[in-house]
């Protein structure tokens, strides 16, 4: 199936959104079985890298030359594989930022029943990306970019803040210096293995997901291990056992969670980790319909109907659809034609051509033009000072042709 | 695998036809409409040219499409 990238890429973030929504319900449940988070959490884990095999494993048998994961979630996976050589740094560390996320929030539940109260705070974690690929990224962050960052950023705050309770300052704090930079390691070092090339070929979500639950796996039981040896509990032992008591639950859990991390990464490799972070913010209005459901059966307290606390929602989830709307609307694509001189090297032109910033693929071919480079900018102005003037100041270019995309599909 | 740009003009009025017939197209990874001197951009991964041939041969067989050149991809940087 073809569809529009524009499209493909809110249709991954926001299918990774839905199936997080959803898991959360079922995480509220099990935990009025489980009650210690951190036996939860890393049963969740251990499910997740069997699930994760399991599921790799299936979706690397072959149907007509295709894989089944090839055909229905990733057309670039081609089966299960060995973790590569050039992954492995990239996969500790999003490894370790999946395990300090995951430890953060157990911390949290420790310290407060109710992590609504604070979880908002986690949607800062846009701003913390926003700031890292201004540093770190050739595709600087835009204006409109920051501006639409900071909007989500603020609707998501306001759009699921509760009223009730008291904030923590310790609970704040392992929002902001744990989850928020765990979060960050997460998406930034997965973001960097989907656009990696394996063999020629993009890699693939699924592989990606397998070997990061695999890792975090181990970080956490470390972690837990070295929390048992301190406190004297035996929350490994529990862990393994509550995974088998409780294990059509924690297998849905893993399953959904196996989902929406594909979907998640998938996405990850279209947009910048900051305008998929903003994008997946929207699990804050999807997961509404499911604290419904299960405050009408009871699993949840009922849900508080205060009129101000109505009224801060609506105006969360206002500010959000806009942020992603302004998000969704502001991107300008193009083509560049190039012809160049001759007697002059093709690699270094290459090279050239890419240090420009919005440049975001150039392909040395073999025809009328000697390269076909693809643009990214938030502005045609921005296309024209920061891009068009570079490639004119570039001296192996003889001629080019700038040609806007107007409408753009893409295989999924 | 071969990766190519294909380049396509299309008679005016035609776009929208043809882009549908396009979309039925296998090994066709990328559809780009442009504004320019070409209307359409296609992006095809093929295992070989035999296929990439095959590939060409549908779109020019498309009602309104008037024109291809296709441009093998040697060497490509992409972020």
């Amino acid at each position: 199936m073809r569809i529009r990238k524009k499209y493909l890429f809110y249709f991954l973030a926001f299918s990774s959104s839905i199936i997080a929504a959803l898991i959360s319900g079922i995480d509220a449940i099990l935990n009025l079985y489980i009650e210690s988070p951190l036996v939860l959490g890393l049963s969740i884990f251990i499910m997740g890298v069997f699930i994760s095999f399991l599921f790799s494993l299936i979706l690397s048998i072959n149907y007509k030359g295709k894989s089944i994961g090839a055909r229905t979630v990733d057309p670039t996976f081609k089966g299960i594989r060995l973790i590569k050589k050039q992954e492995i740094k990239y996969q500790l560390l999003s490894g370790a930022g999946n395990a300090i996320l995951t430890i953060g929030y157990f911390a949290l539940l420790a310290i407060i029943r109710d992590p609504s109260i604070v979880l908002p705070f986690s949607q800062v974690v846009i701003l913390y990306l926003v700031i890292i690929e201004s540093l770190s990224e050739k595709d600087t962050p835009t204006l409109v970019e920051i501006q639409s960052s900071i909007i989500v950023t603020f609707g998501a705050i306001l759009g699921s803040i509760s009223l009730s309770g008291d904030l923590s300052l310790e609970a704040l704090a392992i929002v902001f210096l744990v989850i928020n930079p765990g979060w960050v390691l997460l998406s930034i070092y997965q973001r960097k293995l989907k656009i990696m090339k394996i063999n020629g070929s993009s890699n693939d979500a699924i592989n990606i997901r397998l070997w990061n639950v695999i890792v975090a796996c181990l970080f956490t039981s470390f972690f837990v291990m070295i929390y048992d040896f301190l406190q004297g509990t035996n929350l490994l032992i529990e862990s393994f056992f509550a995974t088998f008591e409780y294990f059509g639950w924690i297998a849905l859990i893993a399953f959904g969670v196996f989902f929406s991390f594909i979907f998640y990464i998938r996405a990850l490799g279209i947009g910048k980790a900051s305008v998929t972070q903003a994008v997946k913010a929207s699990i804050i209005i999807f997961s509404i319909p499911v604290s419904i459901i299960l405050s009408y059966f009871g699993f949840i307290d009922p849900i508080f109907t205060d009129p101000v606390l109505i009224l801060i929602k609506l105006m969360g989830i206002v500010l959000m659809l806009l942020g992603i709307l302004s998000f969704a609307l502001t991107l300008t694509k193009a083509y560049v034609f190039i012809k160049m001189k001759s007697g002059y090297p093709i690699e270094e032109t290459m090279k050239q051509l890419w240090d420009i910033k919005g440049v975001n693929r150039v392909c040395a071919v073999a025809g009328d033009y000697d390269f076909i480079i693809k643009i990214r900018t938030r502005t045609l102005v921005k296309g024209y000072e920061r891009i068009l003037r570079k490639i004119e100041t570039i001296e192996a270019i003889k001629e080019y042709k700038w040609q806007s995309v107007l409408k753009e599909w893409e295989d999924i | 695998m071969i990766n190519a740009y294909i380049l396509v003009h299309v008679r005016t009025g035609s776009t929208d036809r043809a882009i549908e017939e396009m979309r039925k197209i296998e090994n066709i990874r990328k559809i780009s409409i442009i504004a320019g001197d070409f209307d359409v951009v296609i992006r095809v991964e093929v295992k070989s040219l035999d296929k990439l041939l095959k590939v060409t041969n549908k779109i020019q067989l498309i009602k309104g499409v008037l024109k291809t050149t296709t441009h093998v991809i040697e060497k490509e940087i992409v972020l």
